[in-house]
């Protein structure tokens, strides 16, 4: 495809090395954004258009002028916890390109006037976060990270943070409260980063695909850069997808295609003689789509239309051979683990839809009890501190919404063969393993007993 | 620094117009147009607020999703509902939520009947639950600590107590363990929680998941009564509200008054009140006989402390310990002066200090009050330890510094120079400093010349002049500064009045006086020096040596076991009726809770013991009833001129801020 932008030499040998992405043209955009003054390049980033890439898709120009002018410390911190399932995007930018995020954060901190800069990226990436060690320690050397960058009077510090695996941590406070060395549990908004972030300084936090575009934009221009895409979703985006097709992986896009394209067009559809049941169009907290959406254009605002969004770019794939209530458990699960545990409706809410589920896959469950866990999602939508009750909510909503009379057929299926065998009900036990190993937790945390 | 001074806005609240300050939060605006929300995490006393209930939810015309009333300040023009559908359904299912892991074991539950749980469970709560699943299990109770049980099954992590922790009483003990439903309030790896103030998180947490383990299934809401009183087990004076069923104390509460405590108690406040009935409190007059002492009746126990006092006349000496109220001080220093004769008393543990030095110390406009610590420029501590002289200021030193920058510095007053040059740097630029000192620096030989720096310290910051600026000092005694107003001195009279007559010992005086045969009676109101006062080798000999020692008292220590001749029993603070004064200048007041101990409460209160002593000695005091020796007290200080009972109220007057202050 020649509209590459990000993965334009992603296959290029020893990219991750500061020769080889120099030869590229690597760091050329750093040198000329130098040469503006920051509310220029901070106008090229407005005029790009550019949406957040992480999940909120919010303006990336437009937060960075949140940020207040003035002398005091500002932060820029790099979120590179690519923790939604589904989303394996980032890991192959930082991979094979570190240095454009490198390049790309530098530009930013100086629209931004941030002095100090982070990336915090997940445990689970030793690899990734070797390669951006080495590629800062060049970066470093060759002058684009320090004091008085290429001659200029910016200087940035650049620390790269291994956080511990939580899937909160991605959330922006949470990732703040853990990069300052705190349990990583998401902070009330307002105040927002921006103005109060990491050590209570104002603060710019973006997703590593954002700032990787950020030297593209100033190589093109932003109002360039704006042509691409759609209105307003500019640009190309990272995909990745995953799931029940045939060439899964990371694909780069023009927004506004066809979301038809991406799937059978890019990814090759569904496997032989298999049909696509349902597609999360933006990682597993999207609610979900089914086939008759798949024309819906992959962009921001048609996904929105469409009851669903566009997150991170992940496209997961189920096709017909996967049942929906295990879909379901194994999401809730998900979401009930990384539940950090600070508001009421995410905490017991996530708890009570596994309960729920599993109930209706061991055939203790009655068709009634769908109304309930539906009513329950809708409970815990908008009423959080975070959204990670709504990453649950959203999706599991939208299957019961869509699949009821499978959930209905897997109830009376199960329930059926729980009266055959009642010593056994069928299906997973896992709810009986799960207050086990809770019997266990309490006695662990069960101080002077 | 200045204090914030908030301006008046008008909202809308379910269609009625309210007027209410400018950025409070709205669950406190709301209030304002009687509208109540309901909260569990939101505690102002905590500081920011967090959100993590999200039972505060409300609508806000304008905003599309529902925000928490807790963290959203309030503004000029808001529109705000809380009484509409969306809110509704939002605030059952919070509810509903809590409630899915909550036991609802109420009946056997110490918070049952003054549970906000409870309160809000029936208020705003959906009234049924549809959850069948099996509730989450952990082994309960747990001691959290000696004095606190856990009971994790109830709690619906509010993070009260943790916030406590770590952002109040900054111990770091309380953490929350686990993440999501597993989540559970512990300590880092089980350790008790034993800290200074641990049991304000039995008053914070808003379920049953903290209780008291001595309050443990003594009493249900409904079988008590609440009686506000202060707490003077030291000079922190805090308000309380003694929890009484069937005449006994079962309970001591915080009763918030930001000007003396911000709702706070320190452990001993809070769990020292069994002593109060306990089996060693003295509950009959003793007195002397064969070398033991023995009860007998209060009319042999008065006679034989008259005579004895009698024989010695002016050669009496006198000691009033820091639990004594100002009328009782006030009262004994009439008996001693006016009944005996002898100018020889004192109620201070550092010696006498000059006359007047001590009222250049007590110029109204040198003093500093408790709110001043926190919004100060910088406090300086100066020979003083909060935590062990006056705890509840170790918390509001904290707040000072962690919410309003206040820059805090100890110092001693071993090296004048070195202080001297470090109290000015701090206030160069005529910013409000407050030095926080103790009495004992006033003591010893090093004593006089440390006033006086102080009091220069004080002139060179022009402390009288700066708004927020002065002196507070942290007596020994809890009502130390409520006795030396009330004229307990070797040196002055009431309001640190000069005396007609030549000034008498001081404590160190009267001991040595005694040991040399000059003086041969003693009484102690209240004190037993072996205990209280410095040189233990000192007083054996002098209460070795004394003919007749008399002593008011709850306990027998070891000084009136060995020694005393008489003893009166006496009220500890939950019986007491009386006033005392906070170190900056409160008065506040005493109320009985509970009876006096003896068979149905039958002993009598100090003044009256007092009273009639000094009939006996043909004085007439002149006092009936306990109000009466306030009278006489208020009557008798310049400064407390027109004071009445009712003017101090529940939450107390500092006499500095009265008109007659001013004046006098």
């Amino acid at each position: 495809m020649s509209d590459k932008l990000l993965f334009k030499d992603i296959d290029e040998p020893g990219l991750n090395t500061l020769a080889v992405y120099r030869r590229r043209g690597g760091y050329e955009a750093l040198r000329q954004a130098l040469q503006l003054a920051p509310e220029d390049v901070l106008k090229q980033l407005e005029a790009s258009g550019l949406r957040g890439r992480g999940g909120a898709g919010f303006a990336m120009g437009k937060k960075v002028s949140f940020l207040p002018k003035g002398s005091m410390d500002k932060y820029l911190v790099c979120n590179a916890d690519e923790s939604e399932p589904g989303t394996f995007k980032d890991r192959e930018l930082m991979q094979k390109s570190p240095h454009m995020l490198l390049e790309g954060i530098v530009i930013a901190s100086y629209a931004a006037g941030a002095n100090r800069s982070f990336i915090y990226i997940r445990g689970e990436y030793v690899l990734q976060a070797d390669v951006l060690d080495a590629a800062l320690a060049e970066a470093r050397e060759a002058g684009y990270i320090g004091e008085q960058i290429l001659g200029s009077e910016h200087s940035l510090s650049l620390v790269v943070h291994r956080g511990a695996g939580a899937y909160i941590c991605g959330e922006e406070t949470g990732l703040l409260d853990s990069l300052e060395g705190k349990r990583g549990n998401p902070r009330l908004k307002p105040p927002f980063p921006a103005n109060q972030g990491l050590y209570q300084g104002p603060t710019l936090i973006n997703n590593v695909e954002t700032l990787s575009t950020v030297p593209t934009i100033m190589r093109m221009g932003g109002e360039e850069y704006a042509k691409l895409g759609v209105q307003t979703s500019t640009g190309t985006k990272l995909v990745s997808i995953s799931g029940q097709v045939r060439r899964p992986g990371n694909y780069e896009i023009e927004l506004g295609i066809p979301s038809r394209e991406i799937i059978f067009g890019l990814a090759g559809g569904p496997l032989e003689g298999r049909q696509i049941k349902c597609w999360f169009p933006g990682g597993s907290s999207a609610p979900v789509l089914t086939a008759e959406d798949l024309d819906v254009p992959y962009d921001f605002d048609s996904l929105a239309k469409a009851g669903s969004m566009l997150g991170s770019g992940a496209i997961i794939v189920v096709d017909d051979s996967t049942p929906i209530v295990e879909l379901a458990i194994k999401l809730a699960k998900f979401y009930r683990h990384e539940s950090c545990g600070k508001c009421t409706p995410c905490r017991e809410g996530t708890n009570w839809t596994v309960e729920m589920l599993e109930r209706i896959d061991s055939g203790e469950a009655t068709p009634m009890d769908l109304d309930i866990m539906a009513s329950v999602q809708e409970h815990i939508i908008g009423n959080c501190l975070c959204v990670l009750g709504d990453a649950m909510a959203m999706p599991i909503g939208s299957m019961i919404a869509k699949f009821r009379p499978e959930f209905e057929a897997h109830i009376e299926s199960a329930r059926a063969r729980a009266d055959l065998n009642p010593a056994h009900p069928a299906g997973h036990t896992a709810g009986h393993q799960a207050g086990a190993s809770e019997q266990a937790l309490a006695a662990q945390g069960a101080p002077g007993a | 620094m200045p204090r914030p001074e908030p301006k008046t806005i008008t909202f809308t609240i379910d269609g009625l117009e309210v007027q209410a300050p400018e950025n409070v939060m709205l669950v406190d605006a709301a209030k304002h147009g009687d509208v109540e929300i309901p909260v569990f995490c939101y505690e102002p006393k905590l500081g920011n607020p967090v959100g993590a209930c999200r039972m505060c939810l409300v609508e806000i015309e304008g905003i599309g999703k529902l925000q928490t009333g807790c963290s959203t300040p309030v503004k000029d023009g808001m529109v705000v509902h809380t009484q509409t559908e969306r809110v509704k359904i939002a605030q059952q299912a919070v509810v509903e939520f809590l409630l899915i892991n909550h036991p609802l074991d109420c009946p056997v539950c110490d918070k049952g009947g003054e549970c906000p749980l409870q309160d809000i469970t029936f208020g705003w709560g959906p009234g049924h639950s549809r959850f069948i699943e099996p509730k989450r299990h952990f082994v309960k109770p747990l001691e959290l600590s000696p004095t606190i049980a856990i009971d994790r099954e109830r709690c619906i992590l509010c993070y009260r107590c943790a916030r406590f922790s770590q952002e109040i009483s900054e111990d770091h003990q309380l953490v929350l363990l686990e993440r999501g439903a597993h989540s559970y309030i512990s300590t880092f790896d089980g350790h008790p929680y034993v800290a200074p103030f641990s049991g304000n998180i039995v008053e914070l947490c808003p379920v049953g998941a903290l209780t008291s383990l001595p309050y443990r299934f003594r009493a249900r809401p409904w079988d008590v009564e609440d009686a506000g009183s202060v707490c003077t087990l030291c000079p922190s004076q805090c308000n309380v509200t003694l929890t009484v069923r069937d005449d006994r104390v079962l309970r001591v509460l915080a009763r918030q008054n930001d000007e003396v405590d911000d709702g706070w108690l320190c452990d001993r406040g809070r769990f020292a009140y069994p002593a109060l009935g306990g089996d060693e409190r003295i509950t009959e007059p003793l007195i002397r006989d064969g070398g033991e002492l023995r009860p007998v009746s209060w009319e042999r126990a008065l006679e034989a402390a008259a005579s004895g006092l009698k024989r010695a006349g002016e050669r009496t000496g006198a000691i009033a310990g820091g639990q004594a109220t100002g009328e009782e001080g006030f009262l004994l220093a009439r008996l001693l002066r006016e009944g005996l004769g002898s100018p020889h008393l004192d109620s201070r543990r550092a010696g006498t200090l000059p006359l007047e030095l001590h009222r250049a110390l007590s110029d109204p406009a040198l003093q500093a009050k408790i709110s001043d610590l926190e919004f100060a420029h910088s406090v300086l501590v100066l020979d003083a330890d909060p935590i062990e002289d006056m705890p509840i200021l170790d918390l509001r030193l904290r707040k000072g510094v962690r919410r309003h920058d206040m820059k805090l510095l100890e110092a001693s007053s071993e090296d004048l120079p070195a202080l001297r040059e470090l109290a000015l740097s701090l206030g160069q630029h005529g910013e409000d400093v407050v030095i926080l000192w103790h009495e004992r620096l006033t003591a010893g030989p090093n004593g006089p010349a440390a006033t006086q720096a102080l009091l220069e310290i004080a002139a060179s910051l022009s402390m009288s002049e700066v708004p927020g600026a002065g002196l507070l000092e942290i007596p020994a005694g809890s009502n130390g500064r409520g006795l030396r107003e009330a004229g307990v001195l070797p040196n002055a009279g009431p309001g640190l009045c000069e005396l007609d007559d030549a000034p008498g010992r001081d404590a160190r005086g009267i001991a040595e006086a005694l040991i040399a045969g000059e003086l041969a009676a003693l009484y102690l109101l209240q004190s037993d020096p072996l205990e209280e006062l410095p040189e233990r080798d000192l007083w054996e000999q002098a209460l070795e040596r004394a003919s007749t020692v008399v002593a008011h008292a709850s306990f027998l220590t070891d000084g009136l076991r060995a020694h005393a001749d008489v003893v009166f029993p006496s009220e500890a603070y939950a019986e007491k009726e009386g006033t005392v004064v906070h170190p900056d200048g409160r008065l506040q007041r005493l109320r009985p809770a509970v009876a006096r101990p003896g068979k149905f409460g039958s002993t009598l209160a100090g003044w009256q013991v007092l009273a009639k002593v000094a009939s006996r000695l043909d004085l007439d005091l002149g006092v009936l009833t306990g109000s009466m020796a306030s009278q006489q007290l208020f009557d008798a200080v310049p400064f407390y001129a027109g004071l009445t009972l009712e003017e101090i109220g529940g939450r107390g007057v500092r006499w500095q801020e009265r008109e007659t202050a001013v004046t006098s």
